[in-house]
């Protein structure tokens, strides 16, 4: 289908995928044939039978308890981990399991800020914005400064342009990272919780920013977050991580009247203070 | 699969599987990233330069010393052996083959090992476990070209020039300080210069012993020259960079994968010190041949 930016069929995926980086490991050209049986496991999963389906465009926040396995999705999703089973699909394209790695799913316009930030620690805070423009040649010097420049402007952190990256505070890296994905222009952003260690006030400039990827550039945004105003904010459909599956798609306001067990969970402070219950 | 496909896959398992394999699949990467679409002159030149840089010169100074200090115990004892022997015109021979062929590459990819292989480890490593490796693999950055590639290539080029560094300073500097041993003993002793030579068979001119050594050079050994440094270089900084993208989640696997990296390095580089020591025993054996 051609208005589909991501389609998740049926994700297994386990803990033991999570470790390490997927470099000089060896990966058989039948790898999602001989997968070890999904039951014999079952402790060490952590996702079974998700299913996803994303419209270009469109925003999705994904919710639930920590440490079950939100931002796994989202490193699956980047092809920094192996789903056990299952299919993926990226713009309607189908990825192989043997090839499904970051670098291949990177060529594909998929932007992704980590948890940390993780910006490179001996680069100056331009030069990590800078640093894929000029890997992957996007435009000459000028443009590429430009495009940094703008970048920086956007996210409030052209002050701090010469700085190294550990003289920064944690939400500062965060901008900067987030900065750093959107001057590669990506058609779809994974973002792992952006608004953590963000105040107030730069949560109140992230969120417009999301908005204006999403209404000028088409970009399909993923958010992994416990901040579920996002949703609200943004008005987007919320998913939540619930029994190891991704449930269907519902507005913030259905989450919130809904009867369901993850609203109970989830919504229990929201409700309390929201005025229409 | 066909049943020939088949095998061949079980085969390719089976070698990738083992650290050897994976190994020489992460060489084999790092040669192929230099092909790769988006290659950016300039800014690998600087990353090549920098690492360069970094093996080379920071090590000059422990190098020369362990250089020097080695030439001359290997000159004062092939000088007080061979004479004793009688065998005093096969001195640039000796030196050859103990010098340049045997303790230099050896001593100079030890030194490089422990001190370049080491930091290169935790470098990557720590990159790995901050996540800055995964955040270039998903920004289309492939880190074996960004960070293996250089410094596979930078190493391997301060590897060769440290080991004629080595070999140069080996005979050069240790000539010299067997020089000022002599002067120092002769006057220590209370003795003229000339007797305190021919006391202790050391009476041996700059002239003398590099004539002998031009002499016994042949072409294999400045071929080895080259060559063994640059398997030596290319086994340290992959094997290197190996061991620390294969650090798991951890920050106490670092220095464990640091001294695993030196020790490792170590290993294989006797090992292939020893097959390319097969070259010399080719040559030998060509040369005994035509003499038969």
């Amino acid at each position: 289908m051609l208005d589909e930016a991501l389609r998740l069929e049926d994700i297994y995926l386990s803990t033991s995928e999570l470790s390490g980086t997927l470099f000089s490991v060896p990966r058989a050209v039948s790898y999602f044939e001989n997968i070890r049986s999904s039951e014999s496991n079952a402790d060490y999963q952590l996702i079974a039978g998700a299913n996803l389906r994303l419209k270009l465009g469109e925003t999705i926040c994904i919710g639930g308890p920590s440490g079950k396995g939100k931002s796994a999705i989202l490193r699956m999703i980047a092809g920094l981990a192996r789903p056990l089973k299952g299919h993926i699909y990226y713009f309607g394209e189908y990825i192989p399991a043997e090839r499904l790695d970051a670098l291949e799913i990177a060529k594909r316009n998929v932007g992704y800020v980590l948890q940390n930030a993780a910006l490179i620690s001996n680069l100056r805070v331009a030069d990590n914005i800078a640093l894929p423009l000029h890997y992957h040649k996007m435009g000459s010097d000028e443009e590429i400064s430009k495009k940094v420049n703008m970048a920086m402007d956007l996210m409030r952190v052209r002050n701090f342009a010469n700085m190294f990256p550990h003289e920064l505070s944690v939400g500062m890296q965060k901008r900067v990272a987030i900065a750093r994905s959107w001057a590669m222009d990506p058609k779809l952003l994974l973002m792992d919780e952006p608004t953590a260690g963000l105040d107030n006030y730069n949560r109140r400039n992230l969120l417009p920013l999301i908005d204006n990827m999403r209404t000028m550039f088409k970009t399909s945004i993923i958010i992994v977050t416990h901040d579920l105003m996002i949703a609200k904010d943004l008005d987007c459909n919320l998913v939540f991580l619930h029994k190891k599956k991704l449930t269907e798609p519902h507005s913030f306001d259905y989450w919130l009247h809904s009867d369901s067990e993850i609203s109970k969970d989830q919504f229990r402070d929201l409700q309390s203070i929201s005025p229409n219950t | 699969m066909t049943p020939i496909g088949r095998l061949f896959h079980s085969i390719g398992i089976f070698i990738l599987k083992r650290r050897i394999g994976q190994l020489i699949a992460l060489f084999f990467r790092t040669v192929a990233s230099l092909f790769d679409k988006s290659h950016n002159f300039k800014s690998d030149a600087r990353n090549i330069i920098m690492q360069t840089y970094f093996t080379g010169v920071e090590i000059f100074i422990p190098l020369f010393i362990v250089a020097t200090l080695f030439g001359t115990v290997v000159i004062i004892n092939v000088l007080m052996r061979l004479d004793a022997l009688g065998f005093s015109n096969n001195i640039g021979s000796l030196m050859v083959v103990v010098i340049i062929r045997e303790l230099s590459p050896i001593l100079t990819a030890f030194l490089i090992a422990g001190r370049s292989g080491s930091s290169l480890t935790t470098y990557i490593g720590g990159m790995v476990i901050d996540s800055e490796v995964d955040a270039l693999a998903t920004m289309g950055i492939n880190p074996i070209r960004y960070l293996v590639m250089p410094s596979v290539i930078g190493g391997t080029i301060a590897t060769i020039i440290m080991n004629i560094i080595f070999s140069a300073s080996a005979i050069g500097a240790g000539f010299i300080v067997i020089k000022g041993i002599i002067y120092l003993t002769s006057i220590l002793h209370n003795l003229p210069i000339h007797v305190s030579l021919n006391l202790s068979n050391l009476q041996i001119s700059w002239d003398y012993l590099s004539t002998e050594i031009l002499k016994a050079l042949t072409k294999w050994d400045f071929f080895l020259a080259i060559i063994k440094p640059l398997v030596f270089g290319i086994i340290i900084t992959v094997n290197a960079c190996y061991q620390a993208l294969n650090i798991k989640r951890d920050i106490r696997q670092v220095p464990k994968a640091t001294s695993r990296s030196v020790i490792t390095s170590f290993l294989y580089i006797v090992f292939a010190d020893v097959a390319l020591s097969l070259f010399y025993f080719i040559s030998y054996m060509n040369t005994l041949s035509t003499i038969i």
